[in-house]
This record gives structure tokens, sequence and C-alpha cells, in this order.
């Protein structure tokens, strides 16, 4: 089964600095919070959009499009609950904060596509190294990555459980949401069994071959900034420093909107 | 005198919260260069005895210890197992959860990583040991595109990247088929020429450890009894006695009473010295004997060609959403009442086949019926209750906190009345011999005790058919008996079984017919002696005979068992 997030292509945005995509990450985290109108983050949508044609990681985004899907319509709908605004549209929903929840929406998918495509084009030990360089220690980072490479280890055993169940009959397919979330319930069990199994061995395979034996540590993989690095990191500083020169300004408010 | 690699003086070690010793008073000196294999059944102790070794005990597991082990002049008391990395290697059975890199090279690097070896040495020894163990060109795919096989040569390689003197080895091969296991024994037969290195490795396979210079052999946390691979071995009745599987080739000739004590007879181990054993003492097989046993199956395979099959396949296709092809135009007929092995190496596609059995997986070409109606058509909800599904690892299925919960799930999901309910939990559990265990909690059951449980929650919905995927598979050699001898029963009481296996003595004692997959394609099909008479293809599809088998077929005949080849066996005493 298929649960690796990383996806092996040889694309520009794979071939970047890990350190660059980071910062890039981080870039993005801080220019999406400096507007709230959504036509003013058309820009930034559209900057991720090509990041997410450009890496080809559109196929792990596709498979958490449930997840996408459920958090965009609740965002869209939750957020009117704590803005108002000057031109009522029905209900608790105004124009104002109808637009300011479209924003938020922008917002989150953003951080989340960037997520994405962070860990679909960064292999877990350039991961790791680039955090390391930017100062991180390396068993925080060895812990941030470690956290993620369960991820498809939880999602692989996941899968066989509920095959494994559904051959014994439970019907996982039928029901609405509450229903169906009851019936998920009894497969965690053994997904968490056999993942603290796993961690188990993890661990003691970890500690056998010398984890933390030494104060000092080498690391095989090198990691170089080439020109393509800079240029991208320029690009980006600029976007920022862009961005909140335009907050500061005054741009991409969303007059007549009050936040409780 | 040097001092010797390993040394364990009166061992003993409890696991906190249990109230007996796991190992108890292990009194062992490895020398340098010394090549011990540890034999016992389930819960003798022997990961228990491996783990100590390199200070997971007591470090890592916390326990009761009392003794010493001393490695390389080091007490693993006083030393943390990371410290203890540069001198004992570990290589644990489960070779998907002992790999965490994202490539190869980098999972090699790992371990000099993290006693600050220079970088160049590093690439130094990533060359040096993928080149060792065969796997130079692969050092850029990630691990988890690798086989079985390759994975665990790649946790051999990481660990000998870190240059230790002693490699302890928890049955390396137990998850692999036959010719990943060979694979790993011949890295095994190398690492023993070098003599700054000393081996200990747990195994079950009684086959294989020929080559070791000493067993050990352990059970209920006790040392039985310690001494050369040849003489342990040539013991069958010691070995079978502590539930291991005995060698097919000494019980065969011990059975025709050969002579022992005669000077240079000495009772034969291998296929090869079993040949010229059965020919110089003058025994013959009677081809009138042999004809009439091979009719007999074909009398038996002409009744179910008679029948109306239970499941047919027919160019049967499956491909993976990411493109990957797992099965490629397979037909194939099952009958009712029949015994079917599936084999073939990991990654062949004998699970993804299986899966379609019941409907889990629908063919992305051709077709397959089941009682004469598309998988399709019938749902995996309603084929459930036609075709049980037994998986791999039973904790991948149990999660009640009795074992009647556990077993009742099916029928009380098929809205069975509360009565009937008991009555086939009674029943089934009977059949699984747990009878009188409804009230346990699962979990704490041992491998073998899970595994019965699970069969039991699938039998209770009582289906025709029941799959079952590596039912041997972690168990040792009695449970593995006693959990095949069930499922024959179940057969002789009318189900349709198809196991999937990689222990080869298991189809041959127990499978009626074999289908042999190869890279997604059916290779080879027929009764069981027939396929192991191919013994050339079957090595194509990693597969090979046991060595009883082997040695029959030197002989120019196919004989599954010591008896059949009793029965056909002419002459002697010469």
């Amino acid at each position: 089964m298929d649960a690796e997030l990383y996806l092996d292509y040889n694309t520009p945005y794979h071939r970047l600095d890990a350190r660059t995509k980071i910062i890039v990450f981080l870039c993005i985290f801080v220019g999406v919070l400096m507007f709230q109108d959504p036509r003013w983050l058309i820009p930034t949508l559209l900057l991720v959009l090509v990041q997410l044609f450009v890496s080809r990681s559109a196929r792990n985004l596709q498979r958490i499009r449930y997840v996408l899907l459920v958090m965009s319509i609740s965002s869209i709908v939750l957020w009117n609950f704590f803005a108002s605004g000057t031109t009522p549209l029905f209900w608790v929903f105004d124009v104002e904060s109808m637009y300011y929840a479209i924003g938020r929406t922008i917002l989150i998918f953003s951080i989340v596509t960037m997520g994405v495509i962070l860990i679909s084009t960064t292999r877990n030990e350039e991961l790791i190294m680039g955090m390391i360089k930017m100062g991180l220690p390396y068993r925080v980072g060895f812990a941030i990555s470690t956290s993620l490479r369960l991820v498809p280890t939880v999602a692989a055993s996941l899968m066989t459980i509920s095959q494994a169940q559904r051959s014994r009959g439970l019907d996982l397919e039928s029901g609405n949401i509450v229903q169906r979330v009851k019936k998920f319930l009894p497969l965690l069990v053994p997904v968490f069994i056999s993942s603290i199994r796993n961690t188990n061995i993890f661990g003691m395979a970890l500690e056998s071959r010398g984890f933390g034996a030494r104060e000092e540590r080498t690391y095989y993989l090198q990691m170089q900034m080439t020109k393509a690095d800079w240029a991208v990191l320029t690009f980006f500083f600029i976007y920022v420093a862009v961005s909140i020169w335009l907050n500061v300004a005054g741009y991409g408010k969303i007059v007549g909107l009050v936040r409780f | 005198m040097t001092e010797p690699a390993v040394a364990i003086h009166d061992l003993t070690y409890r696991y906190r919260g249990t109230k007996q010793n796991a190992i108890e008073g292990i009194n062992l000196v490895l020398e340098r260069g010394d090549f011990l294999v540890l034999m016992g059944p389930s819960g003798a102790g022997k990961s228990t005895l491996a783990t100590c070794i390199n200070g997971l005990i007591p470090h890592f597991h916390k326990g009761k210890l009392e003794g010493a082990v001393i490695v390389c002049g080091k007490n693993t008391r006083d030393h943390t197992v990371a410290q203890m990395a540069e001198d004992v290697g570990l290589v644990f059975q489960d070779f998907e959860a002992q790999l965490f890199s994202t490539s190869v090279e980098l999972e090699v690097a790992f371990g000099p990583e993290n006693f600050a070896v220079p970088r160049e040495e590093i690439a130094t020894r990533i060359d040096e040991n993928l080149t060792y163990v065969g796997l130079a060109d692969f050092r850029n795919r990630p691990p988890s595109t690798l086989s079985g096989g390759q994975k665990q040569k790649l946790a051999i390689a990481a660990v000998l990247a870190l240059h230790p003197k002693v490699l302890v080895m928890d049955e390396p091969t137990t998850d692999l088929d036959p010719i990943s296991k060979m694979g790993i024994f011949e890295i095994t037969n190398r690492l023993r020429q070098r003599s700054d290195l000393t081996l200990l490795v747990v195994e079950h396979e009684t086959e294989e450890v020929l080559q070791a210079d000493r067993i050990a052999l352990l059970k209920d946390g006790r040392l039985v009894k310690v001494g050369p691979a040849r003489e342990i071995l040539r013991d069958v009745d010691l070995i079978e006695s502590l539930g291991l599987m005995p060698l097919g080739i000494p019980r065969f000739f011990k059975a025709i009473g050969f002579d022992d004590t005669a000077a240079a007879a000495e009772l034969p181990l291998t296929p090869a010295e079993a040949e010229v054993a059965y020919r110089r003492g003058g025994w013959r097989i009677s081809s009138a004997a042999y004809e009439a046993m091979v009719a007999r199956e074909t009398a038996v395979e002409q009744s179910f060609r008679a029948k109306t099959p239970l499941i047919h396949c027919c160019d049967l296709e499956f491909s993976y959403p990411n493109g990957v092809k797992a099965l490629d135009g397979i037909s194939l007929d099952i009958y009712p009442g029949d015994i079917v092995a599936i084999v073939g190496q990991n990654g062949s596609g004998k699970t993804t086949l299986a899966k379609h059995f019941n409907g889990l997986l629908l063919p992305t070409g051709g077709t397959i019926t089941v009682n004469g109606k598309t998988t399709k058509e019938q749902g995996i909800f309603r084929l459930g209750q036609l075709v049980g599904y037994v998986f791999q690892n039973p904790d991948h299925q149990i999660f009640s906190e009795t074992v009647y919960d556990e077993v009742s799930f099916g029928p009380r999901l098929r809205g069975l009345p509360a009565d009937q309910i008991k009555a086939r939990v009674t029943e089934t559990l009977k059949a699984v011999g747990l009878e009188g265990t409804e009230e346990e909690d699962p979990f704490s059951m041992t491998k073998s005790g899970r595994q019965r449980v699970a069969v039991a929650a699938v039998l209770a919905v009582q289906p025709d058919v029941l799959i079952l995927d590596e039912p041997t598979t972690g168990l040792d050699y009695r449970e593995q008996r006693s959990m095949m001898d069930m499922v024959r029963r179940l057969n002789e009481n009318g189900s349709t079984i198809i196991f999937i296996t990689h222990h080869m003595w298991v189809v041959a004692e127990y499978a009626r017919k074999v289908f042999v997959i190869k890279d997604g394609r059916l290779f080879l099909e027929g009764t069981t002696r027939e396929v192991f008479s191919h013994e050339r293809e079957l090595l194509e599809a990693s597969l090979r005979p046991p060595h009883f088998i082997q040695f029959t077929n030197r002989l120019g005949r196919t004989m599954l068992r010591p008896a059949e080849l009793i029965e056909c066996t002419e002459g002697g005493a010469a």
C-alpha cells in the first residue's frame, strides 16, 4: 500500500534546499495573515497554487480532499458567528462577515496546502537537516520528523484493519456520519495497539543503532544553497515585505467588519 | 588469553509486572568468531536473551536482572544501549519497523552518524556494506520500495556499518519467502568467515542452521543443551520434544533403522548426504508402490475436476490506483471441499489475489465469480457470509475485551438471535481448541491463542470457504502443527480451505493442491506432489521444497513425507 507522504519526483521545487522550503512556508504563513479581504488574498492564493503545480503535490492534497472540504465548509459557515458587519444577508450572515469567512478559509487552505507541499517535496532527513541548520536541536528536529513519519504507518495499518473488519461483515460504508463514526471506533483499538507495538520496535532499533550515543554527530547528508534558492528567497522576502507594508498602510481590510 | 566476545554469567531476568522469570540461570560463553544459533519454542526466552546482549534489557525493558552480561569487556548494566551499539549490532525480525530512513544509503549512514564518524568514512562504509549484502544498486531507493528480503539485508548492512564485534539477529528470516531466507543465510555464512565477528542468531528453521558452529536449545527460560550443530540436529527426538521442527531426513533414516553405530556411518542430515546413504544402504524405490500412490491422487484430482468450481477466476487483473499492476491475468478454479495453498515470493501478489476471493478488492480487469456470481454483484457484506478471511496478523483483527465478544461479533452483525449466537460461539471455540475461554481477555493470550481467536471469529459466521493468510507465521513448530491440524479438521468437516504461506513443509504436509504466483501471474499449478517435483521452476519463483523432498527428487521421485518414502522403499541391508 502506498501511504508515503513524500512524492519522489525531480521537480525544480524538489531540488530546492529544505531551508528555502521551510522559509517559503513561513513567508506564506505571515503573508496570508496580513489581509482580511479575500480579494487581497488572491495573489497569495495564486502563489500557493503555482507552487502546488510546480511541485506536483496535488496528489497528496487530493488524498485529504474530504478533510479539506469539511474544513472549508465549516470555516465558511462558522466564521460568521465570530464577526458581523453592516450589510445583513440573512440570520447571522452579513456581507462583511461572509467576506471575512471566505478570507479565513483561503488562509486555512493556503497554510494546509503549503504544509502538504513541504512534506511532499522534502525528504524526512532533509527536513531535519533544514531545521537543525536553522538552529533547532537535533533531537527536536528528529522528533518532529518522526511524528510525520508515523502518519503513513498509522494510515496503512488503519487500512489493513478496516479491511479485516469489513471481511467480518462490518459495514463501514453505510449510515449517517454519527453511525459511521460509531462503527469506526472499534477499529481504533487494534490501530493503537499495532502503532504502539511498531513504535516500540522503532525505539529499540534507534537505540540499537546508537541514537544519541555521542554529544556530537556527523551528518552524511549535505545541503547546499544554490542560486535558485537565493532567487526564490529574494522573491518571497519581497512578497512578505510588500504584504506587511500594505497591511500597515491599511490595505486589505474589510470596511465595516466587527470581530467579536 | 583474549577475553571472550560475549560472556553470560548466571543470567536471570524477569520483566516488570510478570511473576515468572523470562530466563533463568543462563551461562553461556561465545568466543570471538563463534557462530551460535539459539533455538527454542515460543516463550522460551530466545528474544529476551538476544536483547540482553546489547543492553536493551535492562535499559529499554525494565525489570529485574541478576547475573551479568559482559560483551567485549563491557558490562551491559553500566553502558547505555546506544553506547553498546558500537560493539553489538542487533537485527530484528520485523523488517518494516526497524527501517526509518527515506533512502537506502541514509539508512546505512544513520549508525555511523551517531558515533560522529567523519563523512568520507561514512561514504566508504555505505559502499562497503551495501556491496556486501548486494544492495549497491539500490542506494538511492526508498527502503519502502524494497522487497522483504532486501529490507532485511538493508537492516543487516545498517548494523554492520557500525563495525560491531558481535552481531545478534533475532529471527531475521521468519517473515521471508524461502529464497529471501537463503539470501540472508548466505550473508550469515559469509559473515561467519570473518574471524573478527561473533554471530548469534535466533532461528526457527532447522534446515538452515546446519551451518552454525553450535546450537543452544532453550526451553522455559533455561538452556537445555548446547553443542555442535550437527550433533544437536541429529537428535531428532530431543528437538521434537522441545516443540521444534525435526529434520525430515534424519527422522526418515532413523525410522527405516539406519545403523548409526557402524563406523563412518553418520546419520545423514542434508539432501546430498541422504542420497548417498540411501543408495549405499541398498534401498530402492518401488515403482509399483509409487505409481499406485500417484494414481490414488490422480483419481482424487479427477473427482474434484468433475465438480462445479466454487471460485472461478478468468484473466483476473488488478492495478492499484498508483498504476502498479499487482495481478496480471490470473485464471484458476478452486473446487468445493478442497484444501489449497497459494505460495510465492514476498510481494508476488498472493494476498492481493486472496483479497479478491471475498470481494475486498474488485478486479480492474477479467472476471472472478464465487458460487457462480461475480464478486462485484454480491458485495463484501454478503460474500463475507460465504468466504471468511483470516488476516495475517491477528492483532489487526481483535478488538474486544473478551473472547466471547470477539467471536460473537460476526453473528451479532448478521442479526442472529441471542441463544443461537451463544451456541455458535461455544461450537466454534471448540473447533479451534479454545473451549471454556469465553471470558478471557484475547490481548493477554499468546500469539497462537490470538491466532485461534481470530480464526474462531471468522468461523463463527459459518462460511463455506476459509482463507487464511500466513496462519503459521510467528508460531513455533508445535503451534504450527496444531494450527494446521485444526485447519485440516475444518476441511474434513466440509470447509473449503485456501491458505497462503511461506512455510514449504506446511504446504507439503497439508495442501492437496498448490498455486504458485510469480510477479502477479500464475506460474505453476498442480497437486502438491507435481508442484514440488518442479524444483528448478520453483527456484525461479523464489521457492524451494523442504530438504526431505529435495532428497527424494534426487532419487527421481517426489515424496512429500517420510512415511510415503517408507511405504515405497524396498531392499536395504546391503
